[in-house]
């Protein structure tokens, strides 16, 4: 056997390793995207106006869209406070901890919806107790929003808390050193590293409560122009057989989270990390 | 693409986030919000009954509230499969009005202490608000050439069925199929419980709610649906049916029963309430109901609709006892007990 010499090794041709992911993507996800748009304008593009402006469809989308930024707001807060004493903090019970907080990704949905009324709904454990004082917070918008903060807590939390770890502890110390208060140290020196997490983990929240179905089907009681979100919206219309409106609204979810994960990989890619 | 400097890399997603958010957020700002909030009616359906109270009786009741100088009247609702609207009501949703496929539901909320014991016999027809008969939806031309329950029995049919833990639909279902065997043939309860078996050996798909199992069937899955006749006709009128319909001779006339939750109505509410569950038996709701394909609970309306087929010999849940006996009886007993364990698989 010759020795062959070491040459730069040729620039591979994308042509064919390109082909046969898309060829795999293409039954696996591409499909079914199009499907949905193809459903979608089947109608024409004036039917597809028309079904998206009725009221059910527009409530259910600014509905799914406020609880989405609240989600994203309330965990981008918790979330990150959690990921930083984690993070900062040695306790007995931190890795317990730390497990317990990422579980919400890995329960099904519908048990995170069941047990949620099975505590705070009229017969729960705690909500019997409120449902006298006129405090009800499931079949309301307090019941998804607090669905959805429990189903979206971990994203923040993964997004944040690979950042602060890797901070390094001596630039906080340094400015411990010249007087920092804990506070004035979070806010001037890791918040400003923190940004790209912060970020990325605030648009996962918000696309994943965008689209969560499972706990919110059960604690929002699926009420029309009070409690539909835009994935119920959809599952209600399709049941109906009504395609037209179910996929005009999925249609409008989907290029929503297109446009957030293209914002996304804009951003995570220009940091030049 | 030329480099944008750091500061601005953020801009035109805060400026599309910040118009999702108004978009979002425009009908509850203070300056857009028109007048208060009317009073509201929260009315939870059956699956089928979606488009009849939302297209039909709310905005007829709305006409006539406002006429009786009530002014304006919203309302919210959800539709689902029978059991999982009960197991909502149970659960503590906030429903005033309920429509429940079948009157054990109604009774599963009065063991539950969501409504008082036979509270709904107390309201006009016994509770009762409109009827419709089980039919079976074949494909066109009825290629295997299918005429009663008995026919489904045969090999090779494949049936799809709507789930009875959550759907009422298909309590009605499973007693139609029993009561054509048991009141066809001499056999009785034993010809009863071998059109069940042989029905549900054949039953390739579970459907959460009629409606979702008429979307299933719609989608071409099966070749025959065993449903309401209000379903088949209501799609037909609207030309959206691509299945024939088979009028079994013998088949049951379901009944909807009215729960009131009087623990979800405030004060306040109560006249307005009460003025629309009164409406649901006026002449008026009940043309509504024929005009979308339910078969009324006075016979003689029925008239107005040409679409309703005819049954040689229709039953109904009294003739087993009322529901009070049939569920444990049939549903529980023969189909669950019985027929369920004979054919699952070893």
């Amino acid at each position: 056997m010759s020795a062959v010499p070491a040459a730069a090794p040729p620039r591979p041709r994308a042509t064919v390793p390109v082909g046969i992911v898309l060829l795999v993507l293409l039954p696996l996800i591409l499909m079914p995207l199009a499907a949905v748009f193809v459903f979608a304008f089947r109608g024409g593009a004036a039917e597809f106006v028309r079904v998206l402006s009725s009221r059910e469809a527009q409530f259910a989308l600014r509905f799914s869209l406020l609880i989405a930024f609240a989600t994203a707001a309330v965990n981008a807060v918790l979330g990150t406070y959690t990921a930083y004493v984690l993070s900062r903090y040695h306790f007995r019970g931190e890795r317990p901890l730390g497990i317990l907080v990422n579980l919400p990704v890995a329960i099904p949905t519908v048990v995170v919806g069941t047990s949620l009324l099975l505590l705070w709904g009229p017969i729960g454990l705690l909500g019997r107790f409120l449902e006298p004082l006129g405090i009800q917070p499931m079949f309301a918008p307090l019941g998804v929003l607090l669905a959805h903060l429990f189903v979206t807590f971990p994203y923040m939390l993964g997004a944040v808390k690979p950042v602060l770890d890797e901070i390094e502890g001596t630039y906080e110390e340094a400015a411990y050193t010249i007087g920092a208060s804990r506070w004035q140290a979070f806010r001037w020196v890791i918040l400003p590293a923190l940004r790209g997490g912060l970020f990325t983990g605030a648009l996962l929240t918000f696309a994943h409560s965008l689209g969560e179905f499972g706990a919110t089907v059960l604690v929002s009681g699926n009420l029309r122009l009070r409690t539909q979100t835009a994935p119920l919206y959809i599952f209600a219309q399709f049941e109906a057989g009504n395609v037209a409106a179910a996929n005009a609204v999925a249609a409008v979810l989907a290029a929503l989270s297109f446009l957030i994960f293209f914002f996304l990989l804009r951003y995570t890619t220009r940091r030049g990390r | 693409m030329k480099p944008l400097h750091p500061r601005r890399r953020g801009l035109v997603p805060a400026i599309f986030l910040a118009a999702l958010l108004a978009y979002a957020a425009w009908p509850w700002l203070p300056f857009s919000r028109a007048e208060a909030t009317p009073p509201t009616i929260v009315f939870y359906g059956f699956s089928i009954l979606a488009e009849v109270f939302q297209d039909g009786v709310f905005p007829a009741f709305q006409k006539v509230w406002a006429q009786e100088g009530g002014g304006r009247v919203e309302f919210a609702s959800s539709f689902g499969g029978s059991g999982t609207v009960t197991n909502q009501l149970i659960m503590g949703v906030p429903a005033q009005v309920a429509l429940l496929s079948l009157e054990s539901d109604a009774d599963r909320l009065a063991d539950a202490g969501v409504i008082p014991h036979d509270s709904w016999k107390r309201l006009p027809n016994a509770g009762v608000v409109n009827l419709t008969p089980f039919v079976i939806l074949v494909r066109p031309g009825n290629p295997l050439g299918i005429r009663d329950f008995e026919d489904l029995t045969k090999p090779g049919v494949r049936i799809v069925h709507p789930d009875p833990l959550t759907s009422g639909g298909a309590n009605w279902a499973i007693v139609a199929e029993y009561g054509s065997g048991a009141r066809g043939a001499p056999g009785g309860e034993k010809a009863g419980e071998a059109v069940l078996a042989g029905v549900w050996r054949n039953v390739v798909a579970q459907a959460a709610s009629a409606r979702a199992a008429r979307t299933q069937f719609e989608n071409g899955f099966g070749d025959a649906l065993v449903t309401y006749e209000q379903e088949a006709i209501y799609d037909r009128g609207r030309g959206r049916l691509a299945a024939d319909i088979v009028y079994p001779p013998r088949t049951i006339l379901s009944e909807h029963t009215l729960a009131v939750v009087e623990r979800n109505i405030r004060p306040r509410d109560r006249a307005l309430v009460e003025r629309f569950v009164r409406f649901l038996w006026s002449d008026e709701a009940q043309r509504i109901f024929v005009a979308y394909g339910f078969r009324s609970v006075r016979s003689e309306l029925d008239r107005a609709n040409p679409a309703f087929g005819t049954i040689e010999a229709p039953f109904r849940i009294a003739d087993f006892g009322g529901w009070k006996r049939a569920r444990p009886d049939i549903v529980e007993r023969i189909w669950k007990d019985r027929v369920m364990k004979e054919i699952a698989p070893p």
